[in-house]
């Protein structure tokens, strides 16, 4: 068959009878790798390893500890839903549950008795169907990969030359994209006054890096003078930002581009200031576009802290103070208070930029979040594996107990290894229920705990708490640390954490 | 005895299923399989032991089973059970558990025949 994987693709068959799975494997004959599951909570367990790598799963409805309904929900909060097909399989046929399953996301719906030819069509359409929509998914987040990739690569070399005649490397262009981004994820954190999308937050980032083309113009002996300028070098030099904005007005053909819209503005105004005293053309106030007015002030910081013919280097600390008491420029209230609250990320920029690895994911991860449909692309599933086998390694050779907590639907789940230790499942639905927890850490313990996660906060999330366990019939004193999660309403939503056996108490 | 002999006996539809599973192979490999099956059991332990919710569980697997295979009278049973149960309704439930067992055994013995 073209265009389907050469590899088998692996089907998860979810049905608390034997002999149903039994029936359903071999109506599905050779072809697939199929994996069973008797229950919701080892049919989630299962997904969670091997995630978007299930081609489809079968699913029962009635079924002990976790019902199928159970297991769509947890499909559905986690995002799996949306890349793996489900088969509803049940004897139930009635309206309400059909439109019940379907509203919770499933594919399709059969119903028993279980008919081979039909069964096997269904599955292999169904499993076709979403072959093509991941490939051709994944076809176009590669190609954003590369395209990133690309005017990340074009970014770098024009900053190198525009920078080159300055005797500096091209950090300057790159540390002032980097501070333009943070600075305005933090103004559409803080306000919705500019109406700014996630796609004009990458424009104008880029459009940054153009910011200062029109030094081109400024002859060698001025631009690298390591003495004071006198008036007429210092006009000479400031007409860098006309000269920049009159090379992208050349551009006849790309007017309309956005890129090249907002590049201009940057270009003429980014040394403007908020109160009119600027150049070239005083602009004040709101006169002066945003983009402007943030690259201005990433510029007036990048400068402040690095080193230049006619200056040494200013610490960040120094630098943020000279800038919020106006001695560098006149900037909007709003920006300075985003400067502020991003004070800690601005001051990681100079180290980050060498890191190019982590700018080329930070932008991919930009560019992808613009287009809710695309899930997962290649490469962002590889980096995925990847940040999952280092979870999975370090719990694995830690002495500690590694654990993760959900609120809805409720649940706790534990690394293998840590599992087999205390004799748990590695999945515990609804953990207040479960004896087994219960007779480790008594139920008083594990709600004050709960108590204690939930009255942290998004800044604050980390709690510390001492209780006993019983291990191995000895009462042990252990100290779970752990950080709760939230999400994007931040809303609190689950718990990540370690517990460490202090001894016997 | 054969296949077809031993749907008659215990009032399946041996049509039905072969048209389904496809081949007499697989029927057979199945109806024999049934003997393993641990839902009647499970149902029988459940309902004196009073877990309604088991037992409602395991009367509706039993029902889906029968389905599967085309145990018509079995199925027929098992059905009205496990609507019974679900409906909380105990007593009913008690009642028609002896007819569930009179079917079961009637299917059993007649595979019992086959495996011969």
């Amino acid at each position: 068959m073209s265009g389907v994987d050469k590899h088998r693709q692996k089907v998860l068959i979810v049905d608390d009878s034997e002999m149903n799975r039994n029936i359903l494997s071999e109506m599905l004959g050779d072809e697939y790798d199929i994996i069973e599951a008797e229950n919701g909570a080892e049919a989630v367990n299962i997904l969670r390893k091997e995630s978007v790598n299930i081609s489809l799963v079968l699913l029962d409805i009635v079924m002990p500890v976790m019902d199928g309904y159970g297991v769509l929900a947890v499909m559905n909060s986690r995002h799996w839903i949306d890349d793996v097909p489900v088969i509803m399989i049940s004897a139930d046929n009635s309206v309400s549950s059909m439109r019940r399953a379907y509203e919770l996301g499933i594919t399709e719906f059969i119903s028993r008795p279980f008919d081979a030819l039909i069964v096997r069509h269904r599955v292999v359409n169904t499993i076709m169907l979403y072959a093509k929509q991941k490939r051709l998914v994944g076809m176009v987040a590669d190609q954003i990969y590369e395209k990133e990739k690309d005017s990340s690569l074009m970014i770098n070399i024009l900053s190198h030359i525009v920078e080159f005649r300055n005797g500096e490397s091209g950090m300057h262009v790159l540390n002032v994209q980097m501070l333009t981004e943070i600075l305005l994820r933090q103004l559409v954190r803080q306000t919705d006054k500019y109406n700014i999308s996630k796609a004009d937050i990458s424009l104008i980032g880029k459009a940054s890096s153009l910011h200062d083309i029109g030094k081109i113009s400024v002859p060698d002996h001025i631009l690298n003078k390591p003495g004071r300028l006198t008036p007429e070098e210092f006009e000479i030099m400031k007409n860098h930002s006309v000269a920049g904005a009159s090379m992208l007005e050349e551009l006849t053909l790309y007017q309309d581009e956005p890129l090249v819209k907002i590049a201009y503005q940057i270009c003429r105004w980014h040394h403007e200031r908020y109160d009119g005293r600027g150049y070239p053309d005083g602009l004040k106030g709101e006169e002066i576009p945003i983009s402007a007015q943030i690259v201005a002030l990433a510029d007036v910081y990048d400068a402040l802290t690095s080193e230049r013919v006619y200056k040494k280097a200013f610490s960040h600390e120094k630098s943020m103070e000279m800038i919020m008491n106006g001695e560098c420029g006149c900037f909007n209230p709003i920006l300075l208070e985003c400067l502020q609250s991003a004070s800690e990320a601005i001051e990681k920029v100079k180290a980050h930029n060498s890191d190019e690895n982590e700018k080329q994911r930070e932008n991919l991860a930009l560019e992808l979040m613009q287009y809710e449909e695309l899930s997962a692309s290649e490469e962002t599933l590889r980096l995925l594996d990847y940040e999952r086998m280092k979870n999975d390694f370090f719990a694995s050779v830690s002495n500690e107990l590694h654990f993760e907590y959900t609120v809805s639907p409720s649940m706790v789940s534990l690394y293998p290894n840590n599992s087999n230790m205390l004799e748990l499942n590695e999945l515990i639905a609804y953990p207040m229920d479960d004896e087994r927890l219960t007779s480790i850490i008594s139920m008083d313990e594990l709600k004050e705990l709960g108590l204690l996660l939930k009255h942290t906060s998004p800044d604050s999330p980390v709690v510390s708490y001492n209780c006993k366990a019983r291990l191995n019939n000895e009462i042990h004193n252990i100290n779970i640390i752990c950080r709760s999660v939230w999400n994007s309403r931040s809303e609190f939503c689950g718990a990540i954490g370690k517990a460490a056996d202090l001894g016997i108490a | 005895m054969t296949l077809k002999e031993c749907y008659a006996a215990l009032e399946g539809d041996y049509e039905s299923v072969l048209s389904r599973l496809m081949t007499e192979k697989l029927v057979q490999k199945f109806a024999l399989k049934f003997l393993d099956d641990a839902s009647f059991n499970n149902l029988v332990k459940n309902m004196s032991e009073s877990k309604w919710d088991d037992a409602f569980r395991d009367a509706h697997t039993l029902k889906g089973v029968c389905q599967n295979l085309s145990f018509t009278k079995l199925f027929s049973s098992s059905s009205t059970m496990t609507e019974a149960l679900r409906d909380g309704n105990t007593e009913e439930a008690a009642k028609i558990l002896s007819q569930v067992k009179a079917d079961y055994e009637q299917t059993v013995s007649a595979i019992r025949e086959l495996a011969v």
